[in-house]
């Protein structure tokens, strides 16, 4: 039942975001084109200040509102769309559909969060693309110097060992499960803010505020508990002496952040689906 | 037919301090079409929101085909709610492949046949349909349904006296006769002719529940003079009608 689910908050999500992934990149490649031929230009003509340079110029200021005004939509509309598809899908009218179909609460709230969290990670992926598509076409500098510098970090890659590819999956895991938590951190409030009769919005809005408040609490107390029990100098040591004491220290010390944030999710998930399974107070 | 399919012992249900059901008991048999008959507030939608698993009892017992609201009895109720509850961006043969896919009893030739009679274009979005037209592809999707229970909230409220006739022939000739239709609805004159048996609820509890004939015999009256009689209020100022 949850695929079902999922096949159904994609499609509602995907119409709308396809466009904005598609145009991303297209608009990069032409700012970064428009760009080079403005430098190409200058070089040849020795001054920018003629009619054709005037054109060329006016094409790249379109051009840069309009990659900047893509990437804002992108970031806008990912976090606005995953709150608008609980908020509309689970919490008002569509609720009366939603939760008469014969699936568990938990499903219902699982479909929401995959489908934002797979949204949320393209629009990441096509955000960095687009910046790279944007420099790569700007000028072959950055491309080369990019070159350079990988040939650099190979070495040290090689230097480190397989636990370097195991550092870089860690990163990406610890990206995801932090969009994740982000996500069901705002399910969770709105779970709570529905119950505020006639101030739903205003409930979520005090809700989210409130549980932040109350993990960073339980964060700075784990944190305080974590340098009394960890070396001072750990971090010191692997940046200026990368030794495998210190590589493997690191390594868990991710694996550790990363359980925290899974346990944050499982918090979340829970209220959310207790709230939703036992207080629903639909519009 | 018959057999229990509604059980319900001492619901109570309350909304902050507001008290919607209190002490709340009901038992309907299979194969009846029933009235849920009451004035405005005095419970009849939080029942059928209690009964289809929106909402949870605080205290008391509700079976429905002897289980308790839950995933099962979700896939064997037709709900039919009293506000549209589509997302306006799915077309009406959107929302056919979404029952298609939940619901095993769904019946998408039947529903086809009905858009096809009513000259719905099933292309379209809900969207850009007009208010009566969203409710009729409501009707269509709940009565397409070959359920156990209909659970049909107001079906008729709002609407004139024509599209009330469309709506009332639309259930009676879709129904799944083995199953139980419970309408709940204040407009009593309009439904009367159609139901089995009634139960008045007031203040939360059901203060009357007999079958339309024993009314008719017992009493001599109409189900909507009875209603009258056992909802009568004084108007403001004193005085009768």
């Amino acid at each position: 039942m949850l695929g079902k689910l999922m096949k159904y908050d994609m499609k509602s999500m995907f119409r709308t975001f396809v466009p904005m992934w598609l145009l991303a990149p297209v608009i990069s490649l032409m700012l970064g084109l428009s760009v080079r031929s403005m430098i190409a230009w200058e070089k040849n003509s020795g001054s920018a200040l003629k009619i054709s340079g005037y054109g060329i110029g006016l094409i790249m200021i379109v051009m840069l509102l309009l990659f900047t005004g893509v990437m804002i939509g992108l970031t806008v509309m990912t976090i606005l769309f995953v709150i608008q598809r609980f908020w509309n899908g689970l919490l008002k009218e569509e609720g009366y559909l939603m939760f008469t179909l014969p699936v568990k609460t938990w499903e219902l709230i699982t479909s929401k969060g995959l489908t934002a969290t797979i949204i949320a990670c393209i629009s990441v992926v096509v955000g960095i693309l687009s910046c790279m598509i944007l420099t790569v076409a700007f000028t072959d500098e950055v491309f080369l110097e990019l070159m350079r510098w990988w040939s650099y970090m190979k070495k040290d890659i090689a230097g480190i060992g397989p636990v370097f590819w195991l550092q870089v999956i860690l990163s990406v895991l610890l990206v995801i499960a932090g969009m994740v938590k982000s996500i069901y951190h705002v399910y969770a409030a709105m779970s709570l803010g529905q119950l505020f009769e006639g101030h739903r919005v205003v409930g979520s809005c005090v809700s989210y505020l409130g549980i932040s408040m109350v993990f960073s609490v339980i964060m700075v107390v784990l944190s305080v508990i974590m340098n009394l029990v960890l070396p001072n100098d750990w971090l010191y040591d692997y940046y200026h002496y990368i030794n495998s004491s210190a590589v493997t220290f690191s390594v868990t010390y991710m694996l550790f952040l990363l359980l925290v944030t899974a346990v944050q999710i499982a918090v979340f998930h829970i209220i959310t689906e207790r709230i939703l399974s036992t207080r629903l107070n639909l519009e | 037919m018959s057999g229990i399919l509604i059980q319900c012992q001492d619901v109570w249900k309350s909304y902050g301090k507001r008290e919607v059901l209190r002490g709340l008991s009901l038992q309907l048999e299979s194969g009846k079409i029933v009235g849920l008959l009451g004035p405005n507030g005095s419970g009849k939608t939080t029942l059928i929101k209690v009964l289809n698993g929106l909402l949870r009892v605080e205290r008391g017992t509700v079976l429905i085909d002897g289980e308790e609201p839950g995933t099962y009895t979700k896939s064997i109720i037709s709900y039919l709610p009293d506000k549209p509850y589509f997302a306006g961006w799915m077309k009406v043969s959107d929302l056919f492949d979404l029952f298609e896919d939940f619901y095993e009893d769904f019946e998408r030739g039947k529903a086809e046949g009905m858009c096809r009679t009513l000259q719905i274009d099933t292309g379209l979005r809900m969207k850009t349909l007009s208010k009566g037209t969203k409710e009729k592809v409501q009707l269509i999707l709940v009565m397409s349904r070959k359920a156990k229970l209909y659970l049909l909230d107001e079906p008729i409220a709002g609407v004139d006296p024509a599209a009330r006739d469309f709506i009332l022939g639309t259930i009676l000739s879709n129904y799944n006769p083995d199953g139980t239709v419970l309408i709940s609805t204040h407009l009593i004159s309009d439904v009367e002719r159609v139901l089995d048996e009634v139960a008045f609820l007031q203040n939360g509890q059901v203060v009357r529940q007999e079958l339309v004939d024993d009314i008719r015999e017992k009493e001599g009256k109409s189900v909507d003079e009875l209603f009258r009689d056992v909802f009568r209020t004084v108007p403001f100022g004193g005085g009768a009608w």
